[in-house]
């Protein structure tokens, strides 16, 4: 439901328009310039979208991904962005040691990677068309460019990104300031025990929700899955070992804790 | 047909009469000055709101700022004329205050948390934002 | 006996009624602002109002002996098809109203709001299938549609009334302001419905069946009076408890293959004994057709007596004026009645004339005077019931009660051309027989 709020700001009053498109099982919410729905970049984000649900979704049973699945076609065969899916899901199956997979339980599934890059992408789509100042959340992974409006010194005041509080339904645990970079969080809060250690196969427990803050939400995105499928103890030391990235954590008793490069994204408590 | 405009004139007659009764005993009040409420810390300011007529009954907001934070909010009026409308009143006006110290007052432009599903994100603090919250 | 006292009565009561659920509303609201409260506010109205006034036709069509007795049949009847158009528009309108109050209130549109009540109000969704359930039934029940179908259909459809109703009534107390808040004003709602309820079922199921049972009506034979005409003698047993009086009729229904559907309503034509009972039943087509054809010993399930054209004592001279089918009940009367009766038997052919007989040897038993005006309008040159010719067939008119029974036009005439002969409106009785 697209509805036009004036930013705040002493001279330029730019326009921004938010939507909500509902795909790929969840909401993508936008916060664009008006600009982006005029030049045709805001239709073409979501066109991209429905096109990434419709080749990687694992709940259609005639997605590439499916197919893949049952082996019914090869990667030749698919989409070309089938294979950068899959080297990259290697890639940090390889630097999570195993926590993040592209297979959990045993069943082709890239998910844990396909939402973050589809909902990147679609930012880059509104950046191209020359948008400078855009907020793309897929279902609770948030891609920022830009900032909210000016900050009265000639620059931009970030955008603010609330964590939701797993723990409180309806409250934040954490506000971050975000210019040019991602939020990705995972956490049992929405959907329950939906994240499986794939090294035990069963739910990992242990943690609430944890949040990644850094350049691109794809990868944001599958380390915070892969971050959380670790536990506590492991996670601490693998995110903190991340180049450019930091991670946030509340723990199922409330507590919380965060990776020394999270705490400059910090705006309010 | 006649009978038909007599009877259709006589309703309408009888609305207008009795509607017309039922809101001379409303008044309209416009009120905006900040009060300052005499048992706050110091530092602290009580921001009064217009009384706002709803269908049901008046509401009236009052906010306590605190070096730009909102800290507490009453609530000074609200509907009560009806069991329904206490009813309503117990569980919507914790549920603003609440509301508004956790997103609101934040003002935050987006909310990250674990995924959500379609049908969750109606629920959700995303979806107050997207509708214009 | 129909007074003036009885319809006015009546209209009384509901009228107070009326007021009570307009206090009601008034009770239940604080203060109104804006265009949306005045939508709303006038949507609770029309909406308390339109829930009394479908309570109130039901109950003018349950066949209560007491009101059917003091109002008439036929009154009943208009007052319900009157009623029933002004509900419908209550109806259209509180629902209209409260659509686009609630839209004005919430800051969207109708379309949307309508959309909003519809999926996420409870009970909303089945309240606006009875109120088209009923618009349906408004237009099955105008007369150019009445006219193309048989009356059984439109009857048994009229039935879907209950229906919406009983899917209407939920939301009344779901979403309606006067009641969520008010327990109090839930119980009277709640015991105004259960009473009608349960004096429909009383007089229009369980007394029907306790007759029924107690007095075992069976078709005892059939006589053809003329080719159009027939008689149908109905015995029983204590059909002096039923006390039935001239002028009165029953609704009767043969069981029997082809006619146990349906229910008709006839007069008695002669005075009822303790066992026996005549109706005499005028027309074309099958149905008088079937009835003709009735094997003695067939059960009847008779309801009534219905009615409230019966003879008044006043010790006034009588004029009985019947047109056609009229004399059935005039023929009831015309035997019970004492003092001084005259008889103007209007008919536009011999052949349609029945009981010439029986009139002719009653008239001469008690010294009464019939006079057969046979013929039509062409034949006669002139309105043989005008104001001249009524004096002259019954000398003293003006002084006499006068009770009259034919078909509407006929009746009509009548009744300007009695009112011009100087009888005052008050002792015209008549009853309409289209209902």
């Amino acid at each position: 439901m697209p509805s036009a709020t004036p930013s705040p700001g002493a001279n330029a009053v730019t326009v921004q328009v938010r939507h909500a498109e509902h795909v790929m099982g969840t909401v993508v919410s936008f916060d664009v310039p008006v600009s982006a729905r005029h030049d045709g970049s805001l239709d073409a984000a979501i066109r991209w979208l429905h096109w990434v649900d419709r080749v990687f979704s694992p709940y259609r049973a005639d997605s590439d991904v499916s197919l893949l699945a049952r082996a019914e076609v090869s990667v030749d065969a698919c989409a070309p962005e089938m294979a950068e899916v899959l080297a990259a899901c290697a890639s940090v199956r390889d630097l999570s040691g195993g926590y993040f997979t592209a297979a959990p339980g045993g069943q082709f599934d890239p998910s844990g990677y396909v939402k973050g890059w589809a909902v990147e992408r679609a930012a880059a789509l509104l950046a191209g068309a020359g948008s400078a100042d855009h907020v793309v959340n897929g279902g609770g992974d948030v891609q920022c460019a830009g900032g909210r409006g000016p900050d009265g010194s000639g620059g931009r005041e970030p955008w603010r990104v609330g964590i939701a509080d797993p723990l409180r339904p309806g409250r934040l645990a954490l506000v971050v300031a975000a210019s040019d970079c991602a939020v990705a969080t995972s956490g049992t809060a929405e959907r329950g025990p939906h994240i499986i250690d794939p090294h035990t196969g069963r739910p990992a427990s242990g943690l609430a929700s944890l949040t990644i803050v850094g350049p691109s939400l794809a990868l944001a995105d599958a380390y915070a899955t892969a971050a959380f499928a670790m536990g506590p103890a492991r996670a601490r030391d693998w995110t903190a070992s991340l180049e450019g990235y930091a991670a946030f954590a509340i723990t199922g008793t409330g507590a919380t804790w965060h990776t020394p490069g999270f705490a400059r994204h910090i705006a309010a408590v | 047909m006649r009978r038909a405009i007599l009877a259709v004139t006589a309703t309408v007659a009888g609305l207008v009469a009795l509607l017309s009764f039922k809101t001379h005993s409303s008044s309209e009040r416009t009120v905006a000055s900040p009060e300052p409420a005499a048992s706050l810390p110091p530092g602290e300011r009580a921001i009064t709101g217009n009384v706002a007529n709803t269908a049901y009954g008046p509401v009236q907001v009052q906010v306590v700022v605190a070096t730009s934070k909102i800290v507490k909010v009453n609530v000074l009026e609200q509907p009560e004329s009806t069991e329904h409308d206490l009813q309503i009143g117990q569980f919507a006006f914790p549920k603003l205050i609440g509301e508004t110290l956790s997103a609101q007052s934040a003002r935050i432009d987006s909310v990250s948390g674990a995924t959500y599903t379609s049908g969750g994100y109606i629920k959700s603090l995303q979806s107050a934002l997207d509708n214009g919250a | 006996m129909a007074t003036a006292v009885g319809p006015r009565a009546l209209l009384a009561a509901i009228a107070a009624g009326a007021v009570a659920v307009l206090a009601l509303w008034w009770h239940s609201t604080l203060s109104l602002a804006g265009l949306g409260g005045w939508l709303t506010g006038a949507g609770e109205i029309l909406g308390l109002l339109a829930g009394y006034a479908v309570v109130v036709l039901v109950l003018l069509m349950a066949r209560i002996r007491p009101i059917e007795r003091a109002v008439g049949a036929d009154r009943l009847a208009r007052w319900h098809a009157m009623g029933g158009r002004y509900v419908i528009g209550l109806i259209s309108g509180h629902a209209l109203a409260i659509t686009w109050g609630y839209a004005v209130t919430a800051h969207t549109n109708p379309v949307s709001e309508t959309a909003t009540l519809l999926t996420t109000y409870p009970d909303v969704l089945m309240a606006t299938v009875a109120w088209f359930l009923l618009l349906g039934v408004a237009a099955v029940s105008a007369r150019a549609a009445r006219r193309r179908m048989s009356y059984e259909t439109w009857y048994y459809l009229h039935f879907y009334t209950y229906l919406a109703i009983a899917l209407a009534f939920s939301h009344q107390f779901a979403v309606g302001a006067a009641f969520t808040g008010s327990l109090v004003a839930r119980f009277w709602w709640s015991a105004l419905y259960l009473v009608v309820a349960a004096l429909v079922l009383w007089y229009r199921v369980a007394v029907p069946v306790r007759d029924f049972a107690r007095h075992q009506f069976r078709v005892a034979g059939v006589r053809q009076e003329s080719p159009h005409t027939v008689s149908i003698y109905v015995k029983g047993r204590y059909l002096k408890e039923l006390a039935a009086e001239p002028g009165q009729f029953f609704r009767w229904r043969f069981l029997t293959r082809g006619l146990w559907w349906q229910s008709h309503p006839y007069s008695l034509s002669a005075v009822p004994s303790d066992e026996l009972m005549r109706i005499t039943v005028q027309g074309i087509g099958d149905h008088s057709a079937a009835l003709a054809r009735l094997r003695p010993g067939t059960r009847v399930l008779a309801e009534g007596p219905f009615g409230a054209f019966t003879p008044v004592r006043t010790g006034r001279s009588v004029l009985l004026l019947a047109g056609g089918v009229g004399i059935t009940p005039l023929r009831a009367m015309f035997a019970a009645l004492s003092g001084t009766v005259t008889l103007i038997y209007r008919a536009s052919t011999w052949q349609d004339i029945v009981f010439q007989s029986e009139l002719d040897a009653i008239a001469e038993a008690r010294g009464a005077t019939v006079h057969y005006v046979v013929g039509s309008r062409r034949d006669f040159g002139a309105d043989p019931l005008s104001a001249t010719a009524l004096r002259r067939l019954a000398p003293g008119l003006h002084r006499m009660d006068v009770y009259l029974c034919g078909p509407p036009g006929m009746t009509g005439n009548a009744v300007t051309a009695l009112t011009e002969a100087g009888v005052p409106r008050r002792r015209i009785h008549y009853e309409s027989f289209e209902f």
